[in-house]
């Protein structure tokens, strides 16, 4: 069994536009309607959930929960078929909002909310959960920013009981959440650079700076960091050996990026689950990213297409 | 079929030390009218229910409490769930509960709480762990 953590979850809302006017003063101009939307459970953690589910595969979903999005999130999460444990909190969980210009999908425009504040009470009945479930499971994927009141330890403190059980741990995050666990030894990372392209001060802006970095944290006890570097590759350090991972794709083809780096991770464990070697799940989650950024639903439906689509991609170790 | 098919795959559960304040928070937020209660490992010990927290806060009553014209009064029964709202939900709770297992037939979840009136029934593996729960709209939802 997979368990995956979102602390900080939330309603995503995805608007599709043609053209986002941002300095109108007629009314033609200030009025901006959405071609297409779509609304589902979203958070990192989710998102993975969400692929594993649709890959046929169990996991269970935690985190925290409040008000009425609250209950939206656990009803989408049930009906993909996730199994659901959350912790529910007094406060209403967020809603993101992400608008994509008909053509510049590949730049989309994100309003995230800081999120539903979490008490020290709310936090021990996660633990308790959290402690319970463990012991079922042979992954736990620790994904997406905290919200208020969680403590930046918090990821370090669930690899550390992860690792207790003898639980392969991933932790796909950014900022002190992320820099604060590795000292847990995680068996792979996956930095979030959505807003900084750096960790712990490393530059994660250029090839040399992403396996500079990348060395360090391996040689710090991490298994695999996997790090976006451009639109449609990533690089990847392990102990032994690094890889770039590429599709043979254009931006300009993607119609929603959200999610894609989930679908990637997610395709990624499927693939370690099911006793596949690190290239072929390597190429394997690439694939159902770049299948997930091609269609406007937030992580790719047709998974069928998955091993299709594993053609485009190109794995080069260096 | 089989109960793991109609199931609604909520892991939802508490411990026996938590409070009644707490608890009723949790059912009140989850829109859940009762809660398994497990142990550290997960395995289901018990269930507790709104039914149960009423007849905690008013046992004498209980037996006539078909409609709320036999609450004497409103004040009376917030003052006695105040009285038990720091105890352990471990005091009020249903050992002697009714579950099925995942690989059980629908007909007998189904039978169940019809016979004996549940909103919601747990479900077990076969080590005792819970690993969801057959709702009455569950049902009604797979009949249709």
């Amino acid at each position: 069994m997979i368990i995956t953590v979102t602390p900080n979850p939330a309603i995503d809302k995805i608007y599709g536009i043609d053209r986002l006017r941002v300095d109108g003063t007629t009314q033609d101009e200030f009025l901006t309607r959405a071609t297409w939307s779509d609304t589902a459970a979203g958070g990192k953690g989710i998102n993975v959930s969400i692929f594993l589910a649709r890959m046929g595969m169990e996991s269970v979903a935690m985190g925290f929960v409040g008000g009425h999005t609250g209950h939206v999130v656990v009803r989408d999460l049930r009906d993909e078929g996730v199994t659901t444990n959350f912790v529910w909190v007094q406060e209403e969980t967020r809603t993101n909002v992400t608008v994509l210009e008909r053509g510049r999908e590949h730049i989309p425009r994100l309003i995230n909310e800081a999120g539903a504040p979490v008490s020290e009470q709310e936090i021990s009945r996660f633990i308790r959960r959290y402690k319970r479930m463990v012991k079922r499971a042979s992954w736990v994927v620790l994904g997406g920013s905290l919200p208020p009141g969680v403590p930046d330890d918090f990821y370090k403190g669930l690899a550390d009981l992860a690792k207790e059980a003898g639980v392969k741990v991933a932790i796909s995050a950014g900022g002190k959440a992320l820099t604060q666990a590795l000292p847990a030894c995680p068996y792979l990372v996956k930095p979030d650079v959505r807003e900084r392209l750096s960790m712990e001060g490393a530059d994660l802006s250029t090839r040399e700076g992403i396996i500079t970095a990348g060395r360090g944290v391996v040689a710090g006890g991490v298994e695999m960091i996997i790090v976006s570097h451009e639109f449609t590759g990533d690089i990847v350090i392990t102990r032994d050996a690094i890889w770039e991972i590429g599709a043979r794709k254009s931006a300009t083809a993607f119609k929603n990026l959200v999610g894609a780096d989930d679908a990637l991770l997610g395709g990624i464990i499927y693939k370690l689950e099911n006793d596949s070697g690190i290239e072929e799940a390597l190429r394997f989650g690439m694939a159902a990213a770049i299948l997930s950024a091609e269609s406007h639903q937030k992580i790719c439906r047709d998974v069928g297409k998955i091993e299709t689509e594993m053609e485009h991609i190109s794995l080069k170790q260096g | 079929m089989k109960v793991r098919e109609i199931m609604t795959r909520d892991l939802t559960a508490e411990e026996k030390t938590i409070p009644v304040r707490e608890l009723i928070f949790i059912l009140s937020s989850a829109l859940m009218s009762n809660m398994p209660i497990v142990d550290e490992e997960g395995r289901l010990i018990g269930v507790i229910s709104e039914k149960d927290l009423i007849k905690a806060a008013l046992p004498g009553y209980f037996e006539m409490l078909h409609s709320t014209s036999f609450i004497p009064d409103m004040n009376q029964l917030a003052k006695k769930l105040v009285q038990i709202s720091d105890d352990s939900i471990e005091k009020y709770m249903e050992r002697d509960f009714i579950c099925v297992e995942e690989d059980d037939d629908d007909l007998q979840a189904a039978d169940l709480i019809i016979r004996r009136n549940l909103k919601s029934l747990p479900v077990i593996d076969k080590e005792g762990r819970l690993v969801g729960v057959v709702k009455r709209i569950d049902l009604l939802e797979h009949l249709l």
